[in-house]
This record gives C-alpha cells, structure tokens and sequence, in this order.
C-alpha cells in the first residue's frame, strides 16, 4: 500500500478508529490491530513475502530469549550466529544473489572464460533491507545485554512488522522502539498534530517535488547521450532533489503516522541539502541507516581509534557496505566509495565533526555549502545510472560544455509548465527547510495556515495520474 | 483528541472550500473558452447546421481536412476528433455535438482502426476534456460507466470538482489559467478543429505490398452511435484511414464504409505507421472528397 494512493487514504482513518476507540483499553489489543494492520499493509503489494516477515520475526524472538537465558559465551555466539545467518542469507539470497552470480562469471570473463551459469528470476521483497536490519539490531543488542528481550511475541512482531516505518525505514532501534509497545498509550493531541503536519510536509516533498522531478530525471538519464551539458547537469541536480523529496517525504509521513498513534521514532533526514560538508550530509542523510552502520559496523571494527589505516579502513569499509545496501550494482559500490572519498580529507584534518552544534548557515558559508551540493549531485549520477559505463558516460558528456542550451526544459508548453511547478516547488521546499534550518529546529514546523497553503499546493501541483512508487521500495 | 480533531477537521475543510472554489472556477473557465474540443464547440461553432462532422481519434484528426474536403465539395464541415480517444469517446461527442441544438446531415467516424473491434471499452485517455460538462447527464453517465480509478474520480467530480481538477491538474488546472487569460486559444486545433503532423524524416518508399487486416465490428459502441445517427437522421460514414503497408478487411453491409486503408502507397505520406503527415493528409482528404460528393449525391 503506497502512502500517496486511495487505499492509504481509506486504510489510516479506519485503523485510526479502530485504534483509538475500539482497542483504546487494552494494551494487547492494540498490539495486535498493530500486527493485523501491517501485515494487511504488507499484504496489499505481495502476500507471500509475509512469511518471510513471520520467520524473521518468530527466529529472531527465540533467539533473543534464548540469549536471555544462556550465559555461555559460545553458546551465545552460536545463537547469534543463527540470526544473523538467517537475516543476512534472507538478504543475500533475494537481493544479492543474481549480482553475485553475474560479478563471479564477469570476473571469469575478463581472464576469457566464459562461464554458462543461469541467474534466478526473483522477486524482491519490498522492504527486506529495513526490517531485516531493524531485527538484526534487536538480537545485536540482546547479545551485548544493552537490552533484555522482550517475553511478549505480539509486541515483537508490532515492532518487526510496524507499518509505518515498515518497508522503507526509518530503521528503529529496538532500544527506542520496542518499550514503546509495552507503554499504555494516551492520546497526546499536540503530538498528533505535529504528525498530521509531518505528513502533510512529507506529501508536498514526494507528490510536488520528487514526482515531478522525475518527469525529467526519468527523461534526462535514460537517454543521457541525446542532452546537453546543462541538461545533464540539471538533470542531475533534479535527481538529487527528487531521491531527497521521495525519501525524506516517505520518512516524514512515516514517523508522522506513527506519531497519530502515540509512537515516537527517530528523525531519518534533517535539512541534508544545507550542509556545509560531506560528514555533515552524512549526519543530515539517511541517518537511521548510517547510525545503524555507525553502531554495528564502524565501531565494531574499532572506528578511530587505533592507527590512522585502520580508520581509513574503517570508513572505507562502511561507505562501501552502505552502498552496497542500496542495492545489487556497482554503481552503488562506487557511490559509497565516492562518499569515503570525499570524507576522508575531512577526517584525517580532523574537521569531521566542524558543524556539530548549530545548524545555523551564515552567509560565509554559502560557498561551502554548494560546493557539498555539487560534490552530492556528482555522486548522485553513479546512483542513478544504470551501469557504471552509464554514469562515466554521463559524466563526460556532462563535461564536454556542448552549448546547445536546455531546450529540454522549454521546447513545449507541458515542459515549461513542469518546469515551473518543479522550480516553484523547489522553492517552497528550500524556504521552509531554511527556516528551520536557521531556528536550529529538527523537523519543518507549519502553522495551520501554512499546512492549508501546502496543502492546497499538494492538490494543484501533485502527480497524481502517474505517481511513482517511492524509490527506496527497491532497496 | 478534540483537539486534534478540531484541527485536523479545520484544515481539511478550509482546504476542501478553497480548493473547491478553485476547481469550480477552472471548470468555468473551461467552459468559456475553445481550449479542448467539447468547449470549443460550444463556445466557438456558431453555425447550427452542418454537411457533415468528423468523429475520430488521433487518426480522424490528422488524416481529414475538412478545408480541403469543404474547398472541394463547397460544403460546410467540422473535424471534432480528439486523439487518444476511442469510440466511446466519439458517441460521447455525438452526444455533446446534438446537445446544443446542432445539427448535421453525415456523421463520418474515424476512429483507430482496432478500435472497431474492442469488446471491453474502458475510459480514454483524453475523455477528461469533456469534465467542465459534467453536469450534463450524458458526460457523467459516460464516465459512470467505468470502473478505473480515473473514471471514478471524473464521476465523483459532479460533487466534489476537486476530484478530477486535482487528479487531472496538469491536463484540467493549468489549462483552464491560459484559458482564463486567452479564453480564444485552442490546443492544437485550427478553427474547423483540424490538425496534421509535419513531413519532416519522410522516408520516401514505394508500398507494394498490403498485409491483410480483418475488421468486424464488434464494438457495441459503433452500434449505439449507429442508432443516435438513425434517431437524429444523420447518415453515418466509418472511414478506414490510410494505414502504412496494411489493407483493412470487412465484409460487413451494416454499415457504410470508405476504406481508404491502402490508399498511400509511398511510404513518405506518413508521420508513422498509423499517421499520415501534410502531404498524406491532402491526399487522404481530395480522396475522401472525390469519394464523399457521390455518396452526397
């Protein structure tokens, strides 16, 4: 079920009822319209991928209350061992297996062998990489004892299968979540507000902003050799605000309908496009999923401490896994070490951590903070092209300064006219995050007027006759 | 959780007023103006009687001038085809066209040539230019009839213009903006609501051989536009139009037909294999002429 469509629009009032009003006295109950509710959810795109979202769940719950019980160290070893070999093969084998087939007879090839293997027709399961990492922190954390598992399976499958936050994040951490679920709920209006407001910011920045971007990024990139140098330029930068607008939108109406129901979950993005550097993009971007990374991997490995090969090891490490997360490709890979590349200097000056306090942007900073927008929108090409001989190719032609204006942009009236709407909306989305950027504030705060104003733009502005499925379902 | 409620129902009904006033007046603004076809002919065909009309999609459009048939022929017609439409669509205009009092002695149906044999109509792509008229009975029955998302919200517009002005916004909202400022201009259209595709990338090659297409007429539509013709005692015409390198096939007597499917036997007359440019759209329409004055004799 896609947040933007009718379904979603008839399904969260209904729910809502059903939550508030006919399961309000009991705790139980309410889990389990939660269950119900996400698994429907779930179900409306694939309901045979559920089970796998009951086995991850039923696994990773004995699991932990077995790690509660053992106090052995390689008993408990194994235990976690046997979740992570399911999470982590559950993905492997349904997002990586083809890829790894496909890398195995390339690599053969380049030596002149030629290897007949058959890949797999499968089928990806949508959201699979948020919840199996969401699950995966669970036992991680059961394991180190930061958290005691929970006894109660309906509240450990809410928090595995929260429709929500279910198929494209924000990642919880069980930690922050899972008590929630064992906390009687009142109905707090100001903060049910503030999540009806998130969502309807959260509509503007996918229905307005992405959707309409992607008349032309869609347009730019799958013919990239027929445009000009500034074409491709903007088209890049369009794709940098339409991946912003898609995601960060899905995130916003996410932790926004989480909040109609009395749950808290953690910011994803926070105004990423006014960063001043690459380690601040990376704290203002996805910032679930590079926490996630941060906590399970980068420390792990032993972070910064150590020699300073091994943190360059380090950061190379986790950029390179972050992109591969995305997605069974290359240009994922590249994508990833093109941000450990752009970090490093950073690190190793030790400026990494320049913009911790404020988010405040002061005039002199104006430079720094479109040379970051450049260096994200160069990265971007590798994300959104189809092979890595695409997105080289993209890039010279975006270098070669052809003159033959942006035609694309103006040659009819329909192309005029999303123009404009993408330039207005773009706007609109940069002022109002300005705002909030320069108030230090985590989240774009509307008034009532401002939320009817966004509102009124959803309805004249958005795609709505062709919506495009939000971007991160395919991770 | 009232005051929730009170908020949230707030903003959903100043949003809900507002956008409706909006939506009511981009339909008026439609309706004023010669924008789409159906306002056009409302607002910008003053005669009343008419030779003939032209009902068809994109195929009807662009292959039948009706300049050059009305120079030939001395007679008066009107081309109030619209493309991506089927012959759903075409009963539609019929409709619409004898709704303001209009009225015409043949009716010449130019549809896609498949389009003959569809037996499940569903909603055209380009039916949402009839919504300025949708309290008409006729234009909401027509979208009534469909199950598709579209065309449930194109009905639900005759209550709520927020429905489809919003879900059509680029097609319905900004046009209705131009229109509000130039209530004169049409898309795409001239005056006799003709239209062609230019000759440029023209390969010129001879067609000598024409792959046989059988038509049947299966759709129930041509039959309901058959009986408005017979009620209203209009003659009605389905025209083949020049198909590249392909004879259309019938061997039907219910109705009257002027095939001219293989009448282009050079494949520099079409703009595609189912268009035909400037040329092929002067040639089509002489031919359809000299074809026509016997049928009008």
């Amino acid at each position: 079920m896609l947040f933007n469509s009718i379904d979603f629009a008839i399904f969260l009032p209904l729910f809502f009822v059903l939550y508030w009003f006919v399961t309000k006295r009991s705790l139980s109950m309410q889990n389990l319209l939660i269950v119900g509710a996400s698994y429907l959810f779930y179900a409306w795109w694939d309901y045979r991928f559920l089970a796998l979202i009951l086995l991850s769940t039923v696994i990773d719950f004995l699991v932990a209350n077995q790690l509660k019980k053992e106090e052995r160290k390689r008993q408990r070893k194994w235990l976690l061992f046997i979740s992570l070999f399911f999470n982590l093969g559950m993905l492997a084998f349904f997002k990586y297996f083809n890829f790894f087939i496909e890398s195995w007879t390339d690599a053969w090839q380049v030596f002149g062998v030629n290897m007949n293997v058959s890949t797999l027709k499968i089928i990806l399961p949508v959201g699979i990489s948020f919840y199996t990492f969401q699950t995966l922190s669970y036992t991680i954390d059961v394991y180190k004892k930061k958290i005691e598992p929970t006894s109660n399976i309906i509240q450990f499958a809410a928090f595995v299968s929260f429709f929500p936050q279910l198929v494209a994040g924000p990642i919880e951490r069980a930690s922050h979540l899972l008590p929630q679920f064992n906390t009687k709920r009142i109905f707090n209006s100001k903060f049910a507000i503030s999540g009806f407001y998130l969502i309807i910011w959260g509509l503007f920045k996918k229905v307005v902003v992405a959707d309409n971007c992607a008349f032309f990024v869609n347009q730019i990139f799958d013919g990239s050799a027929g445009y000009s140098s500034i074409e491709l330029c903007l088209g890049a930068l369009l794709f940098g605000f339409q991946i912003y607008g898609d995601f960060s939108g899905y995130s916003d109406i996410a932790i926004g309908v989480a909040r109609l129901f009395g749950f808290s979950l953690m910011t994803n993005f926070s105004f990423p496009y006014f960063s001043r550097d690459i380690a601040e993009f990376w704290r203002r971007w996805h910032i679930s999923l590079s926490t996630w990374f941060r906590d399970y991997v980068y420390i792990p490995l032993g972070g910064s401490k150590g020699t300073k090969w091994q943190s360059i090891h380090n950061v190379f490490i986790v950029f390179l896994v972050s992109g591969f997360w995305h997605g069974a490709n290359w240009t994922f890979i590249v994508w990833g070490g093109l941000h450990a590349a752009l970090f490093l200097p950073l690190m190793l000056l030790k400026s990494n951590r320049n913009h911790l306090k404020s988010t405040k942007v002061y005039l002199h900073q104006v430079p720094s903070l479109l040379i970051t927008l450049v260096l994200v929108t160069i990265a971007w090409i590798f994300f959104r092209a189809d092979n890595l001989a695409h997105a080289y190719q993209y890039i010279v032609d975006m270098c070669n300064f052809s003159h033959s204006g942006a035609r694309v942009f103006y040659k009819s009236s329909k192309m005029l006219l999303f123009s404009s709407i993408i330039g207005f909306s773009i706007l609109i989305l940069l002022l109002f995050e300005f705002i909030a950027v320069q108030k230090n504030k985590k989240e774009v705060e509307l008034s009532t007027f401002t939320a009817i104003f966004i509102v009124i733009l959803i309805c004249f502005m958005g795609v709505f006759k062709n919506p495009s499925e939000f971007i991160y379902f395919q991770f | 959780m009232l005051l929730f409620i009170k908020k949230a129902g707030f903003i959903l009904l100043v949003f809900i007023s507002i956008s409706t006033i909006i939506s009511f007046g981009s339909l008026w603004s439609l309706r004023q103006s010669s924008f789409y076809k159906p306002s056009f002919l409302v607002n910008n065909v003053l005669e009343k009687e008419f030779d003939y009309i032209i009902l068809g999609a994109s195929t009807g459009l662009t292959t039948l001038n009706t300049r050059v048939i009305d120079s030939v022929l001395h007679t008066n017609g009107l081309n109030l085809s619209m493309d991506d439409t089927a012959l759903s669509s075409q009963h539609l205009m019929l409709e619409h066209f004898l709704a303001q009092g209009k009225i015409v002695k043949f009716c010449v149906v130019a549809p896609s040539i498949n389009d003959y044999d569809v037996k499940s109509n569903v909603l055209s792509g380009n039916d949402y230019r009839f919504l300025p008229y949708i309290n008409t009975s006729y234009v909401s029955n027509h979208y009534n009839r469909y199950s598709s998302q579209s065309a449930k919200l194109l009905y639900g517009s005759k209550w709520l213009p927020i429905l489809g002005v919003s879900y059509y916004n680029t097609e319905i909202f900004y046009p209705s903006l131009l229109a509000l400022i130039n209530p004169k201009k049409r898309n795409r259209f001239d005056e006799k609501g003709n239209y062609g595709y230019p000759n440029k990338n023209a390969k010129s090659r001879s067609i000598t051989e024409f792959k046989e297409l059988p038509i049947s007429f299966q759709n129930i539509y041509l039959e309901k536009i058959s009986d408005l013709c017979k009620l209203n005692n209009i003659k009605l015409i389905c025209y083949f139009s020049p198909i590249n390198a392909k004879k259309v096939v019938t061997e039907t007597d219910d109705y009257t037909i002027l095939n001219h499917s293989d009448l282009l036997k050079n494949t520099s007359f079409f703009y595609d294999d189912i268009h035909v440019n400037y040329k092929g759209r002067q040639i089509s329409s002489e031919a359809f002429a000299n074809d026509f004055k016997l049928m009008i004799k």
